[in-house]
C-alpha cells in the first residue's frame, strides 16, 4: 500500500489542563481521495482540525498524526504547513494593513529555499489563475488579509490560498457554514479544481448540502470525539434523511459498521 | 530612588555667552534670562510627580553634558543626504551637533519663509517675537524652561495668508558627538495656508552620551491646514526629549505624527489646545521599542473652543526588556460644548520581559460633549499567530505581519506617503526582517 496519505491514529487530545474531547480518532485519507467528516456540534470534528494543524490552545495525549507515513506530532503549525497540511479556518483571522497578495507570496517563500524566491511574473500568473478559478474581481489581491471581508469572502480566501499554495492535504473546517448557494457552489468548484492524485482531502460538515457539489469518495461521521462510522457518499444522504441518532443507534445496535 | 541633579555648565555666564553669540536683540535674551531663572527655580521632576510617575528619569538627565557649539566642518553625512532626497521636501534646513550646516531655502510659493530660527530672530524679528514661546510656555516646567533659555539652532517657517505650499519643508537634526543639544522649531501659519513639515532626528549611534531637547511651537492661523511629522530615529546613545505643541483658532485642521523608534530614550509631548471653534487636531502616534529603549508619550487635547474635534491614536510595541509609557488627558473648559474627543492607545507586548504602561484621562468641565477613551495592551494573539504560521509561515516571520497589521491603523492614516514608507522600513529593520536594514 502507498504510503502516500493523511493518517490519524488513536488520536487523544484536549484544550490543555482539560478533559479529553478527542478520545481516540482513526481516519485515513489517501492522497487523490477526497473524504467528508460529518457529526453534530461539540462531536470534535473542528478540535480534530486544530490539531492536525498544530493549534497550540490544545495538548494530545495520545496517538499519531502521519503525513505519508511521518509523524508531525513533533513539528511547530508552519512545519506542518510546509510538510503540506492546509486548515482552511472555519474563522479566518483578519490581519490589516497585509494584503492578501503580499501575504501569499511570503506564505509561498517560506516553502521554498532563501536564495529561490518564487519570481513576481510566476506568481501573479499563480495568483491571477486562482481568483479567476474562484470567479473573484482582480482587484480582490490587493485588499488586507480579510479586513471588511464578509463571511463568504473570508471562506472564499480559504480556498484562494488552498489553490495558490498548492499543499498535499487540506483540510475544511467547515467551510459552507454561513454560505449561501451561489458561494458554496463556487468554493465547491475551487475544492474540486484542486482534486488530483497528489491532493487529498478532509471536508469537515454539518450538512450534506456541500457534498452535493464535493462529491466525497468516502463519509465519515464523528461522535463523541471518535469516528463512529465510514460509508461511501450515499452515507451522507442517509444521515441528512434521518439524522444524527439513527446513525448512532445503526452503530450501538450493530447495524452500521463502527 | 532615582535623582536628577544640575549640571554647573548650564550657568548664567553660558548664557550670556549663546546670547552674545547670535547678536540677539535684547528681548530675546530677556526672554532667555527669565526663563533661566524658571529653570534655576524649578526643582528636576522626580517620580512623585504623575507625569513622571512611570518614566526612566535617569535616562533623560543632563548633568555632566557639554553643549555642543557645531561640528568641526559643515558636511552634510550621506545617511542624511539620502534621507533629504527620500523625503520629497524642498526647503530643508539641516541642524548638526547644534549648529545649522545647510540652508535649501528656495520654495517656489511666494511669501513663504523659511530659515534657521536665529537667522529668523534678526531677518523676521517681528514674526518671530509675536510667536516664539507663545505655544510651549518657557515657565511650565523644567525642561520647558531648559529649551527656552539654551535653545541653539532651530527651524523657522512662515506660511502667509491663502498661500498652499505643495511639497513638505523639512528639518534634519543629526549629531555625531555627545552632549547637550536643544533646537527649537517654529512653524506659523496664516488664515486658510497650507503646510506640510517633517522634523527629522537621525544619526548612527556613536560612542558618547548625547541629550538633545527639541520644542515645536505650531500657529495655526483661522482655516489653516498643517500636517506636522516628527521623526525621531536617532542613534542608541541618545536621550530625545520633544514637546510638540499646537495653537488652532477657528476651522483650523492639525494632522500631526509623533514616531518615536530610535534612541537610548525618548519622550514626546504633544499638546493641541483647541482656541477657535471648528478647529481639529488629529494626534498620531506610533513607537516601536527594543533592545532596553524606553519610550514615553505624553498627551493633552485642551478644548478652550467649543465645536472642536480632537483625536488621539498612540499606537506601540515593545520587546527585548524595552519599555514605555502612555499618558494622556482630555481637558474640556467650562463652555467648550460640543467638543468631540478622543484618545486611544494600544499597546503589542512582544515578551515577556518588557512592559507598557497606558494612562488614558479626562477632565470635562462642560456638559454637553461627545469623549472617550480607551486603551488596550497585550500580546499578540494567539489566534492569529497561529493562522499565519499554518500558512507555513515561521514564527518570526508571522510576528512580523501582525506587527505590521498592528501599526497599519496608524500608518494608514500618515498623508505622507514617503515618510510612511520609511517608518515601515525602520520597523521591518527592528523585526530583523531580512534585507531591510540594508536599505535604510
Amino acid at each position: 500500500m502507498s504510503e502516500n496519505r493523511l493518517e490519524i491514529r488513536n488520536l487523544h487530545a484536549r484544550i490543555a489542563g482539560g478533559v479529553d474531547i478527542l478520545k481516540g480518532v482513526d481516519l485515513t485519507v489517501p492522497a487523490g481521495e477526497v473524504h467528508a467528516l460529518m457529526g453534530q456540534n461539540g462531536s470534535g470534528k473542528s478540535t480534530l482540525a486544530k490539531v492536525m494543524a498544530g493549534d497550540p490552545a490544545y495538548e494530545i495525549t495520545d496517538g499519531d498524526i502521519l503525513i505519508d507515513g511521518e509523524s508531525v506530532l513533533e513539528m511547530e503549525p508552519d512545519e506542518r504547513a510546509r510538510a503540506g497540511l492546509y486548515l482552511a479556518f472555519q474563522y479566518p483571522v483578519e490581519v490589516p494593513g497585509v494584503s492578501i497578495a503580499n501575504f501569499l507570496r511570503l506564505a509561498l517563500n517560506a516553502r521554498r529555499d532563501e536564495d529561490d524566491e518564487i519570481g513576481v511574473m510566476e506568481f501573479y500568473t499563480k495568483l491571477q489563475g486562482a481568483v479567476k478559478e474562484l470567479d473573484w474581481d482582480e482587484s480582490i489581491i490587493e485588499r488586507n488579509l480579510h479586513e471588511g471581508f464578509s463571511g463568504g469572502e473570508k471562506k472564499r480566501s480559504e480556498i484562494l490560498q488552498l489553490l495558490v499554495l498548492e499543499p498535499k492535504y487540506a483540510i475544511l473546517d467547515e467551510t459552507d457554514s454561513g454560505l449561501d448557494v451561489d458561494a458554496l457552489k463556487v468554493v465547491a468548484h475551487g475544492v474540486n479544481a484542486a482534486r488530483g492524485d497528489a491532493f487529498g482531502a478532509l471536508v469537515i460538515t454539518h450538512y450534506q448540502r456541500l457534498l452535493n457539489y464535493i462529491v466525497p469518495d468516502r463519509v465519515h461521521v464523528m461522535a463523541e470525539g471518535r469516528v463512529i462510522t465510514s460509508g461511501d457518499k450515499e452515507l451522507a444522504m442517509e444521515l441528512d434523511d434521518k439524522g444524527y441518532d439513527w446513525i448512532k443507534n445503526e452503530v450501538a445496535s450493530g447495524a452500521a459498521p463502527a | 530612588m532615582a535623582t536628577l541633579t544640575d549640571n554647573p555648565l548650564l550657568s548664567a555666564g553660558a548664557l550670556e555667552a549663546l546670547i552674545r553669540s547670535g547678536g540677539e536683540p535684547d528681548w530675546l535674551a530677556e526672554e532667555r534670562r527669565a526663563a533661566l531663572r524658571t529653570f534655576d527655580a524649578t526643582p528636576w521632576p522626580t517620580e512623585r510627580d504623575e507625569a513622571w510617575r512611570y518614566s526612566d528619569l535617569k535616562r533623560f538627565a543632563v548633568d555632566g553634558l557639554e553643549p555642543t557649539d557645531g561640528p568641526d566642518d559643515d558636511a552634510v553625512s550621506d545617511r542624511i543626504r539620502m534621507r533629504m532626497t527620500d523625503s520629497d521636501a524642498e526647503g530643508i534646513l539641516v541642524h548638526k551637533n547644534g549648529r545649522t550646516i545647510e540652508r535649501q531655502l528656495a520654495v517656489r510659493e511666494a511669501g513663504v519663509l523659511v530659515t534657521d530660527l536665529r537667522t529668523a530672530v534678526t531677518e523676521h524679528e517681528d514674526l518671530v517675537r509675536e510667536h516664539l514661546y507663545a505655544a510651549v510656555d518657557a515657565h511650565a516646567g523644567k525642561y520647558h524652561a531648559l529649551n527656552a533659555a539654551f535653545w541653539r539652532d532651530g527651524t523657522f517657517v512662515y506660511v502667509p495668508k491663502n498661500v498652499e505650499v505643495e511639497l513638505p519643508l523639512g528639518a534634519f537634526t543629526s549629531a555625531d558627538r555627545g552632549g547637550l543639544s536643544m533646537g527649537r522649531t517654529l512653524i506659523v501659519v496664516e488664515d486658510n495656508a497650507k503646510v506640510t513639515f517633517l522634523d527629522e532626528y537621525t544619526s548612527d549611534t556613536f560612542d558618547a552620551r548625547l541629550f538633545h531637547g527639541a520644542v515645536t511651537e505650531l500657529v495655526l492661523g483661522p482655516g489653516a491646514k498643517v500636517r506636522y511629522l516628527a521623526l525621531q530615529n536617532w542613534g542608541r546613545n541618545v536621550a530625545h526629549m520633544q514637546r510638540v505643541a499646537a495653537k488652532l483658532d477657528r476651522d483650523a485642521r492639525l494632522e500631526s505624527l509623533t514616531v518615536s523608534v530610535g534612541g537610548d530614550a525618548a519622550r514626546a509631548e504633544v499638546e493641541s489646545t483647541m482656541q477657535g471653534p471648528g478647529s481639529e487636531s488629529e494626534m498620531l502616534g506610533l513607537y516601536f521599542g527594543d533592545e532596553g529603549q524606553h519610550f514615553d508619550q505624553f498627551t493633552v487635547q485642551h478644548h478652550e473652543a467649543d465645536h472642536a474635534f480632537s483625536d488621539v491614536l498612540f499606537k506601540g510595541a515593545v520587546r527585548d526588556a524595552s519599555h514605555s509609557v502612555y499618558s494622556g488627558v482630555i481637558i474640556v473648559d467650562e463652555g467648550a460644548q460640543k467638543t468631540d474627543a478622543y484618545q486611544t492607545n494600544r499597546n503589542l507586548l512582544l515578551d515577556d520581559d518588557s512592559e507598557a504602561v497606558s494612562i488614558p484621562q479626562l477632565q470635562i468641565g462642560a456638559n454637553d460633549v461627545r469623549c472617550s477613551h480607551g486603551s488596550t495592551t497585550g500580546p499578540v494573539p494567539e489566534d492569529q499567530r497561529f493562522y499565519l504560521m499554518s500558512r507555513g509561515m515561521p514564527p518570526e516571520v508571522a510576528e512580523h505581519l501582525l506587527v505590521t497589521g498592528f501599526l497599519y491603523e496608524v500608518m494608514s492614516r500618515v498623508t505622507l506617503p514617503k515618510a510612511a514608507e520609511y517608518v515601515e522600513r525602520v520597523v521591518q529593520a527592528k523585526l530583523g526582517v531580512p534585507g531591510v536594514k540594508e536599505k535604510l
